[in-house]
């Protein structure tokens, strides 16, 4: 288990960065925490012919508030993310989704950015970047752009980042309703075999104005159940409104096999899951 | 808790039984301790190998042009040039069509994994860029995963001389069997099939071996359990004289049976190293581990029971198909999961009509052989869940079901159907101490009240008899007639303190503190001042080594038997000294003094300088050398116990928690409490893997789809319950020492343990097992929460 040989860039900046992305063609992958990359290329699934370390950029890593938002620089490590105060206080769900992703080491490793670029469906940082609709900033030879996570997420491992480009940071917008994360995995720290993350926004009288339901390991991208939104905005959410949710979720959602668990159960997992989340968010006592 | 007292020494007694602490932990904890892939050799030189990417093919062609012409490169081997021989059988088995695995492929391929060729180059990064580049062009043949598929009139065959794929079948039976089912009141009969699952030592398996051709020596460090097995091994099929070959054992992180085996790998790359006369270093990866190390447990299990109409069991038919994969090792290894299976399924039950059928397939997969509890995991598991099963639809509680069939302590030595001699153990005793130890009545309300609530809680019991310490005996008795013994050496140097030499091999059971322990006691000296040495075949005396739960009773009992000798070579030197009577003296506290006046004595320095320099004394007889040597090949004994699993189930989404398991142990005298509940807990915690999260999963071409560990899921930390062990302590009757042997009955009986226990909780839904591992889908599924299988598509 060792990987191909390859050139190795250490990046001082982000326009070295840039840069070297340039330089190195489309076979250079970009080296953050390498919690998924290093042991992939030690399979020598992956084989690039170079890659480009970033941990090293002073102004990637770091938490910063920026008006109505919280700004999470590329290279912040997920543990430290996860023990970030006002992450706590503004978006618990991503502190909570965290708890979920590997174990310490894996996160203290780890980065919050790596992680979406990474863009495996079954993650969870993924799933609740688009939960919570936050913004994913990314630069390259062309410029400066900002990507809604709904729309970065292309397929799976695939994004709309182009080869010469590079992810700065994440904006996780503050969003302060009901919410619920929720998961199986065989073990803790797995991958999902399905998750869901979900965001509501609730009027004083408990209905639902605002509903996002995004699921992760049921489809190439982090699934947004339109569906059973569709089901919970507008209504107060009640165990019955719930049930018909996951009845809905289960007829909708068409995920597929694998040694772990087949569609058959990841379906009717997704659905039982949903149905908790809804209950779980609406049940708890509003953050913040 | 274990009374040290009543180890039979004078004076001993101090640290039999006495929680010692390890002597091994300081540099395991440190990192100080060097495995095979802390070697490094001057010249040393890295090897991976070329593994087959098909299950079944011819191999048509290998062209090593374009892998020479990398950086690094120094040779590439295939069978054509490397001429060993296979290696053969240890002892003639009757019926048994064994074929054994080349070290390299020859013509062909058997398995997705087997070497076909050794790659060396300056480094493992190279190695590797070179083995990618070794074209291999195969022809291939039809696949056979399943012994199903296997038994098939047309199926391919893996060995065309043998013309069929069937390696063994056979059928024994004790007792009038058809003669109890014609007279039963009830008959049950259930097919199961068990999930293959490995050992996954956290160290894989490592070789390093040098030939220096003007020394004429040959050195081999491997990551073995059996040093001065595979010295004679080695010297057989290279071929080599086995005197100027030495093995050593360097530190092994764990074996559990899989490290058992002489290896192909092992062969190849001695045998590359006398053919290059270089130092060489093959150090496994996890996918290598994971494809080519040995896989076990996976059986097909059809069990009849008859009962009578006070559910008293009348008789029982087995019927064990192993999957044997494609290869035998040395060890009758396509043989040892349904043999042993089926001949130690009985275990507690006290069984009069008995009848088992053995068949071993060969099928295009890696071959099985040992994983602690070899045979019994799966054997132990149906047996558990078919009672359970029984039980609960008899309307009988299980524990009153076991406790009704089980040998009771007033029939010992029992003599099972399977003609084994049971020699002691009070099984129904070890039952019932685990039934209270889980407040068995108290967790039925406590289930009660959560059912109330939506949580469901299960319970499962599973007692054992585990076969241990096999000598030759114990093997005979098990149906394998290998002659077994092994040897240990205690020695007292001029200063006074004492080395123990034994062929036994550790892999982290202690043997460095429990060793010590014994000869400490025996020769009545602080434990301090013996040293134990071990896995080098130039330093001690010729053994098997450490499998089969042999170390304790063989390892601990030769080194008793040695000391005891040792001892009374101190008596006699003493008494000569102090000009007393042998008689007279006794060994405390490192002093032999005379009984009654502590004052006229020698302490062991004292002793052992006039053993060596005194010519009054030493002239006097060659034999007062402190010095001993002895061979053991004990008699069969059994240990006993029992396991317990308390878990909550969420039967919506089939998810398992584990609460807690209790284990009760009886492995006779218990040299070191410490030792023996790490036992259990290690296996444990590969039952709780195999119980509920690993599986060795194929596809039908043969190819692994569980290949590395994100699909192949072992236990973390944060999977494995508390556990409580508790000891019973019955001494067997026969063997040096009271020793019975111990460790594997925890993956013996956990396992069908939790499988029970996810049953119980679920039995409102009238659940019943039917897939292994339970994961969540098959849990779920149990509790009828999903469709039928494949139902959404």
């Amino acid at each position: 288990m060792k990987p191909t040989p390859f050139e190795y860039h250490r990046a001082e900046t982000t326009e070295e960065a840039v840069r070297l992305l340039v330089e190195c063609g489309e076979e250079a992958k970009v080296l953050a925490g390498g919690q998924s990359l290093v042991p992939t290329m030690n399979l020598r699934l992956a084989q690039p012919s170079a890659l480009i370390d970033i941990a090293g950029i002073g102004g990637l890593a770091g938490i910063a508030r920026e008006g109505g938002s919280l700004r999470v620089g590329a290279t912040t490590r997920q543990s430290a993310v996860l023990a970030d105060p006002e992450i706590a206080v503004d978006a618990p769900m991503v502190a909570e989704a965290l708890r979920w992703v590997g174990h310490e080491a894996n996160r203290n490793r780890g980065t919050f950015g790596g992680s979406a670029a990474h863009a495996d469906p079954a993650a969870e940082i993924p799933a609740v970047l688009v939960a919570l609709g936050a913004d994913l900033e990314i630069t390259g030879p062309r410029g400066f752009r900002t990507v809604p996570a709904a729309d970065f997420f292309v397929s799976f491992f695939t994004t709309s980042i182009e080869p010469d480009e590079l992810l700065t940071a994440v904006r996780l917008p503050s969003r302060h309703g009901p919410w619920a994360f929720e998961e199986i995995a065989r073990r803790h720290g797995d991958f999902a075999l399905v998750g869901v993350a979900a965001a509501l926004v609730v009027d004083e009288q408990g209905i639902v104005g605002a509903c996002d339901l995004v699921l992760m390991g049921v489809d190439d991208v982090p699934w947004s159940a339109q569906a059973a939104q569709e089901v919970v905005v507008g209504n107060r959410v009640t165990p019955e409104l719930a049930r018909e949710a996951r009845a809905v979720i289960e007829s909708t959602v068409e995920p597929s096999s694998d040694v772990h668990a087949s569609s058959c159960y990841r379906s009717h997992a997704a659905g039982v899951l949903v149905e908790r989340a809804l209950l779980k968010a609406t049940g708890r006592k509003e953050q913040g | 808790m274990t009374e040290s007292g009543g180890f039979p020494y004078p004076g001993g007694g101090r640290f039999v039984g006495a929680r010692v602490k390890r002597a091994e932990d300081p540099r395991l904890l440190t990192g100080e301790a060097r495995y095979a892939a802390d070697i490094q050799l001057p010249g040393m030189l890295a090897v991976a190998f070329v593994r087959a990417t098909e299950a079944h093919a011819r191999i048509e062609s290998i062209d090593v042009t374009e892998a020479l012409s990398l950086p690094g490169a120094v040779a590439v081997l295939t069978a054509a040039d490397l001429d060993v021989a296979p290696v053969p059988l240890p002892f003639e088995f009757d019926g048994l069509a064994a074929p054994p695995q080349p070290a390299l492929a020859r013509n062909k391929v058997r398995f997705l994994g087997e070497p076909v060729a050794v790659v060396v180059a300056e480094n493992r990064y190279q190695a590797e860029d070179i083995a990618d580049r070794v074209r291999v062009r195969y022809d291939r043949l039809g696949v056979v995963v399943s012994p199903e598929a296997a038994r098939a009139a047309d199926a391919p065959l893996l060995f065309e001389d043998l013309g069929t794929n069937v390696l063994f079948e056979r059928t024994e039976s004790a007792g009038d069997v058809e003669g109890a089912f014609a007279e039963a009141a009830h008959v049950f009969r259930k097919t199961f099939h068990t999930n293959r699952f490995v050992a996954c030592p956290m160290e894989g398996r490592g070789v390093v071996a040098h030939y220096e051709p003007r020394a004429d020596h040959l050195k081999v460090w491997s990551s073995t359990q059996t040093p001065f097995l595979l010295r004679t091994t080695l010297a057989a099929v290279l071929p080599y004289p086995e005197h100027r070959l030495q093995v050593i054992v360097p530190e092994v992180g764990g074996g559990f049976g899989a490290k058992m085996s002489t290896y192909p790998e092992e062969v190849a790359v001695a045998a590359a190293s006398l053919k290059l006369g270089r130092p060489l270093s093959w150090i496994e990866d996890r996918r290598e581990n994971l494809l080519a190390a040995n896989h076990a447990k996976e059986q097909q299990i059809t069990l009849e029971l008859a009962l009578d109409t006070e559910g008293q069991i009348l008789a029982l038919r087995a019927e064990h198909v192993g999957d044997a994969g494609a290869y035998n090792f040395n060890s009758t290894s396509c043989l040892i999961e349904p043999f042993i299976g089926a001949r130690n399924l009985p275990g507690v039950l006290r069984l009069r009509n008995y009848e088992w059928t053995v068949v071993s397939v060969a099928t295009n997969r890696s071959p099985v052989g040992a994983f602690r509890a070899v045979g019994s995991t799966p054997g132990s598991t149906t047996r558990d869940a078919f009672l359970d099963e029984i039980a609960r639809q008899l309307g009988i509680d299980v524990v009153k079901f076991f406790r009704k069939n089980m040998i009771r302590a007033d029939e010992m030595p029992y003599h099972q159907a399977t003609g084994q001699v049971y020699d002691s153990g009070d099984y129904i005793g070890s039952l019932d101490q685990a039934v209270e130890l889980v407040d068995y009545a108290g967790f039925r309300r406590r289930q009660e009240e959560a059912r109330s609530e939506g949580r469901y809680l299960g319970i499962g019991f599973s007692p054992f008899v585990e076969a241990t310490g096999w000598g030759s005996e114990i093997a005979k008795s098990q149906g394998l007639p290998f002659s077994s013994h092994d040897n240990a050496s205690v020695s007292v140097d001029p200063s006074g303190m004492v080395t123990v030499a034994t062929s036994m091999a550790s892999q982290g059971q202690g043997h460095e503190t429990s060793f010590a322990q014994v000869a400490a006691d025996v020769l009545g000296v602080d434990v301090a001042t013996v040293r134990v040495t071990q896995g080098d075949t130039d330093v001690s005396p010729y053994g098997m080594g450490t499998f089969a739960s042999r170390s304790a009773i063989i390892g601990g009992g030769s080194v008793l038997l040695a000391a005891e000798e040792v001892r009374k070579k101190v008596l006699a030197i003493a008494a000569k000294t102090l000009e007393a009577s042998a008689e007279d003296l006794e060994i405390a506290d490192g002093r032999v003094a005379v009984k009654g006046a502590p004052q006229r004595g020698l302490s062991y320095p004292e002793v052992a300088a006039i053993a060596h320099w005194d010519l009054g004394v030493r002239s006097d007889d060659d034999g007062h050398r402190l010095a001993a040597t002895r061979f053991y090949d004990p008699p069969a004994t059994f240990s006993n116990g029992c396991f317990v699993a308390l878990v909550e189930v969420d039967p919506e989404l089939g998810t398992v928690k584990l609460e807690k398991i209790v284990g009760v142990e009886d492995c006779g005298r218990v040299i070191n409490p410490m030792i023996v509940e790490g036992q259990s807990h290690g296996a444990v915690a590969q039952a709780v893997g195999g119980a509920l999260l690993e599986h060795m999963v194929y596809d039908e071409n043969g190819g692994l789809i569980t290949s590395t560990f994100m699909d192949y899921l072992l236990p973390t930390a944060l999977d494995v319950p508390p556990i409580e062990i508790a000891h019973m302590e019955t001494l067997a009757p026969h063997t040096a020492g009271g020793f019975k042997g111990m460790g594997e009955g925890g993956l013996m009986s956990a396992p069908g343990a939790i499988v029970c226990a996810v049953v119980d909780a679920l039995s409102p839904f009238g659940a019943v097992l039917e897939e292994l591992p339970l994961g969540p889908e098959q849990v779920a599924r149990m509790a009828g929460s999903l469709a039928t299988e494949g139902g959404h598509s």
